[in-house]
């Protein structure tokens, strides 16, 4: 490196009283206006991580959220060259720390997760897609699966309720997250815990749902195979009018 | 490209630049970070726009200026990018954006220093090795020296001959930095290697103390500055022109007056054919 020593203290005093407000006099500045360095790198982590999580800002008021982002600004030391990934750094970085607020408000680490795994959906890398066809047989035919999304648990059902009263429906909540194929929207759907197996093993295993019924029956507890079939149907095609299920996997 | 006017793709005017008439840029300006690796919508508004639009690159990470190794990584994701996209200009900024290892996600002064001289001629050397392809630094805006011991103009001087790359002239941190620091705008142009200049950037600006103007890219091009414009371009040959905004989309017709103005004084100076 040819930067002297002098001269990178110099950068880093400069680095330090933007992130905190404090360190010691930066050589050669005039006076008063240093200051502006210091609002204008807060307002870029501020604005982005408002646009982030707009629902944890409106959950915890500007006054908490403002100490969450300052808290993350002053010590965070970002690593991601890319600021739209900022947003998973600052869940990570809360994630680890029992701060007052994270004990105050338990929800607060799903709710942060929650919309951050919207926007990692909405921005992934484009998957490929299977080739499938639209008409085939719910139960006979392979079933092809929409590639873009995201399963999650949260303790807090954040999707689904104001934070305050998620607070106190403390459980587990099994979500799934994707990205609609023509649109780029993004889109959830919470998942009963039953619908969440079957969706986990029509992931994992590259099987027909008839082969899959039988411990699909087992598992959820059902005798009647008529009752299995409807319950099924219904299933499968919410989830091809949604998308998730794009058709039938040709063979 | 030459003697073209570009903005940047910014999401917040995306869809109007890709569908509408209302905005009529000759080329487009995409801030590299903001889209590698990136799927879904934004990908395909990206598809879109280099499908229909020359595309220059603006980087904002590279962090020529501070004293953290550059980061190998995200530079081999960068030279695929611009390979992709078949970018024709990249430029980045005179300026440092990490401190302690990690980002600030703005630019920085450099102390005006021989070693800051040294350190950013050895990394704009070696990035350029790396992608192929010729930098345009850009001088940057800046509200206070730091530590200086030379002068601004010596600074970038200096490291545009070492480093032999190009320059991208920014004209309203030309004007901002003459106001703030209260030096002649026009003798600090005539001191630049304008041979060297392969694209200008065009920006508004804010007054925010009597003494102190900030560059916000958020309003429109004042007067003086279009005049500075006009003043330089004569002196120099035809570069690709981009239009900085980055917020305040509210009125685009008022974004596309300022398109036409920068045409129309490019027509008269640089004989340009343009249906301005």
């Amino acid at each position: 490196m040819k930067l002297s020593e002098d001269t990178a203290r110099i950068q880093d005093i400069l680095g330090d009283y933007c992130r905190t407000g404090e360190g010691e006099q930066i050589p050669g500045i005039i006076p008063g206006r240093v200051n502006h360095y210091r609002r204008l790198v807060y307002n870029v982590i501020r604005s982005n991580m408002d646009r982030a999580f707009p629902i944890t800002l409106a959950a915890l008021g500007e006054e908490e959220w403002d100490q969450l982002v300052q808290e993350f600004f002053s010590k965070g030391l970002p690593q991601t060259p890319q600021i739209w990934k900022l947003p998973y750094e600052f869940y990570n970085y809360h994630l680890m720390k029992e701060t007052g607020i994270r004990i105050q408000k338990p929800y607060l680490e799903d709710l942060l997760y929650f919309e951050w795994i919207e926007i990692e959906v909405h921005t992934m890398p484009d998957k490929p897609f299977p080739e499938y066809l639209s008409s085939g047989n719910i139960f006979m035919d392979r079933l092809a699966l929409n590639p873009e999304f995201e399963m999650i648990r949260l303790n807090y059902p954040v999707h689904m309720h104001p934070a305050a009263a998620a607070a106190d429906m403390k459980g587990d909540y099994f979500v799934l997250i994707f990205r609609v194929p023509d649109t780029g929207n993004v889109k959830f759907l919470n998942l009963s815990g039953i619908h969440t197996y079957i969706l986990a093993r029509l992931m994992e295993e590259d099987l027909p749902l008839k082969d899959l019924k039988g411990d699909i029956a087992q598992t959820a507890g059902i005798e009647s195979i008529k009752y299995l079939d409807d319950a099924l149907e219904k299933f499968i095609g919410d989830l091809i009018d949604k998308r998730l299920i794009l058709g039938y996997l040709k063979e | 490209m030459e003697g073209k006017v570009g903005i940047g793709l910014r999401r917040d005017i995306a869809d109007e630049i890709i569908d509408s008439h209302i905005l009529t840029p000759d080329f487009l300006e995409f801030a590299p970070e903001n889209w590698m690796g990136i799927g879904g919508y934004w990908n395909r508004i990206r598809q879109k726009a280099v499908d229909r639009y020359p595309v220059t690159c603006h980087g904002l990470s590279l962090s020529l200026g501070s004293a953290e190794e550059l980061d190998w990584k995200f530079i081999g994701e960068l030279k695929n990018f611009l390979d992709e996209n078949r970018v024709e200009i990249f430029s980045e900024h005179l300026s440092y954006t990490k401190s302690r290892n990690a980002h600030l996600y703005d630019l920085l002064p450099i102390p005006f220093r021989k070693d800051a001289v040294d350190h950013v001629v050895d990394r704009i050397r070696q990035v350029q090795d790396f992608l192929e392809r010729p930098l345009a630094i850009e001088n940057v805006s800046y509200y206070t020296p730091v530590a200086a011991e030379m002068t601004e103009i010596e600074f970038v001087n200096e490291i545009v001959e070492r480093a032999d790359c190009k320059l991208l002239l920014d004209v309203n941190n030309v004007y901002v930095n003459a106001f703030n620091h209260k030096y002649d705008a026009h003798a600090f142009i005539d001191s630049l290697p304008l041979d060297r200049v392969a694209y200008i950037h065009m920006a508004g600006h804010q007054k925010v103390e009597p003494d102190l103007i900030i560059d916000t890219h958020g309003q429109p091009i004042i007067d003086p500055v279009y005049e500075l414009f006009e003043w330089t371009i004569r002196k120099m040959d035809p570069v690709p022109v981009l239009l900085e905004r980055d917020y305040n989309f509210d009125e685009l017709e008022q974004i596309q007056s300022e398109i036409l103005q920068l045409k129309s004084i490019i027509k008269k100076q640089w004989k340009v054919p343009y249906e301005a």
